[in-house]
């Protein structure tokens, strides 16, 4: 544990996810139109924001469409650059897109060569009042430009630039899994060993855990009042993780509360045990279970291919690796510490 | 002292990144065109080597606590 190069490594990965996770651009993208509803039969004209983009750089000419649901097509009759972020576009609303009089909610498609396509969900929501007029018959699309495949972080609507939270919130409770677990094994140990050492290096697994944890709800409220709209939302996965962090308070409370060293090693480690035979259910099953705000419900496995590309990837990772050797470092600096005092206390007179 | 050692190594580390961030900012996005996050980075990048030397400044210290109780093992 004293050996250097792992502590070198955990810095140069810190560093890097810092740079690399702060600094990658997001993949242009649509931001946002200027106006919100628009009626049929009228000719509908608003300013798309690009984020990223660079629209009077692209070659071939911009397109638009408006789509209703799976195959409704509607094509901008007119696309002006006005900037490399901005395009006025024009849209003929038909007569009749719905068959019954109410909102149709359009999505807005914007294809250009330079920055390939991107989606605007939910742009415009169109009224539709009651016509005569036949269906209005769908526009041809020949093809999409592809998505950019550059060094980019994905633009996702609402996330936008907070993507970047994912390389150190997410991280954070990585590593407090693998130090919870860590400390369980270092329980096991204890009760089969009977030696000391392990029971404090379980409850210094368990104390940086600890931290992890509080700083991973204090991270994600930030990140859930700037996304979500408020601090705690009631989400599923907010709340387990709150009462797995209460539960873990409690061991240090049970572990403090003996004098004698061997009682307090042997409940400690007890307790411990128990205490991470809830972490199970409280992190993996329950909210998969239900509903969330959290990617990962419904039976996904967290993190699946729909939340991470392949850039994303490659800070998330190291920064996982970075974030569980810096509480292994913190963590060995602790029990050195309780080891020394300890020893110091057992060669002056025991008194605690 | 090896603390050099490292610090050049975080140097390098960081030029290497840095050329590579620039290398493909010939059109910069939007986030860095105004160019202020780069500060941003640098305080980050500061306080975390903060805590880094603070880290190894508490392990000599105990360090020093151990060798001075005799201690061998751990």
């Amino acid at each position: 544990m004293r050996s250097l190069w792992w502590k070198i490594l955990c810095m140069i990965l810190m560093v890097y996810a810092i740079v690399a996770g702060m600094l990658f651009p997001l993949s242009p993208a649509t931001h946002y139109i200027d106006v919100s509803s628009g009626e049929t039969g009228k000719a509908l004209t608003f300013n798309v924001f690009g984020y990223n983009t660079n629209y009077s750089q692209s070659k071939k000419p911009i397109r638009a469409w408006l789509k209703k649901g799976k195959d409704f097509y509607l094509c901008a009759s007119d696309v002006k650059v006005v900037s490399d972020r901005q395009l006025t576009t024009t849209f003929q609303i038909p007569e009749k897109i719905a068959d019954n009089p109410q909102s149709v909610n359009l999505m807005l498609i914007v294809d250009s060569e330079a920055d390939g396509h991107s989606v605007l969900p939910g742009a415009v929501t169109i009224k539709q009042t009651a016509s005569n007029a036949s269906m209005a018959s769908s526009c041809q699309v020949d093809y999409l430009e592809e998505e950019n495949q550059g060094i980019t972080f994905p633009f996702r609507n609402i996330l936008e630039e907070t993507i970047r939270s994912l390389y150190y919130h997410v991280p954070l409770w990585f590593a407090m899994m693998i130090f919870l677990l860590t400390s369980m094994i270092y329980s096991i140990m204890y009760l089969v060993k009977m030696n000391i050492r392990y029971s404090i290096i379980a409850s210094e697994f368990a104390r940086v855990g600890v931290l992890f944890g509080i700083l991973g709800l204090v991270t994600g409220m930030m990140w859930a009042k700037h996304t979500w709209g408020a601090y705690w939302n009631w989400d599923i996965r907010q709340n387990t993780a709150a009462i797995q962090v209460l539960i873990y308070l409690a061991y240090f409370i049970l572990r403090d509360s003996f004098d004698d060293m061997e009682k307090k090693a042997r409940i400690g480690a007890v307790y411990n045990i128990f205490a991470f035979a809830t972490v199970i259910p409280l992190m993996f099953v329950i909210p998969r279970l239900s509903s969330s705000l959290h990617p990962g419900t419904g039976g996904n496995p967290a993190l699946g291919s729909n939340d991470l590309d392949n850039t994303m990837r490659m800070v998330f990772y190291p920064a996982i690796i970075g974030f569980t050797l810096l509480g292994v470092w913190i963590t060995s600096l602790f029990t050195r510490l309780q080891l020394v005092k300890m020893k110091y206390l057992d060669t002056d007179e025991f008194e605690d | 002292m090896y603390t050099k050692k490292i610090l050049s190594l975080l140097f390098f580390v960081l030029i290497v990144c840095q050329n590579n961030l620039f290398a493909q900012a010939e059109n910069p996005d939007f986030f860095r065109s105004i160019g202020k996050i780069y500060v941003v980075v640098a305080v980050l990048l500061i306080v975390m080597i903060g805590i880094f030397l603070f880290l190894f400044y508490l392990e000599r210290r105990i360090k020093k606590m151990e060798e001075r109780l005799g201690d061998s093992h751990s």
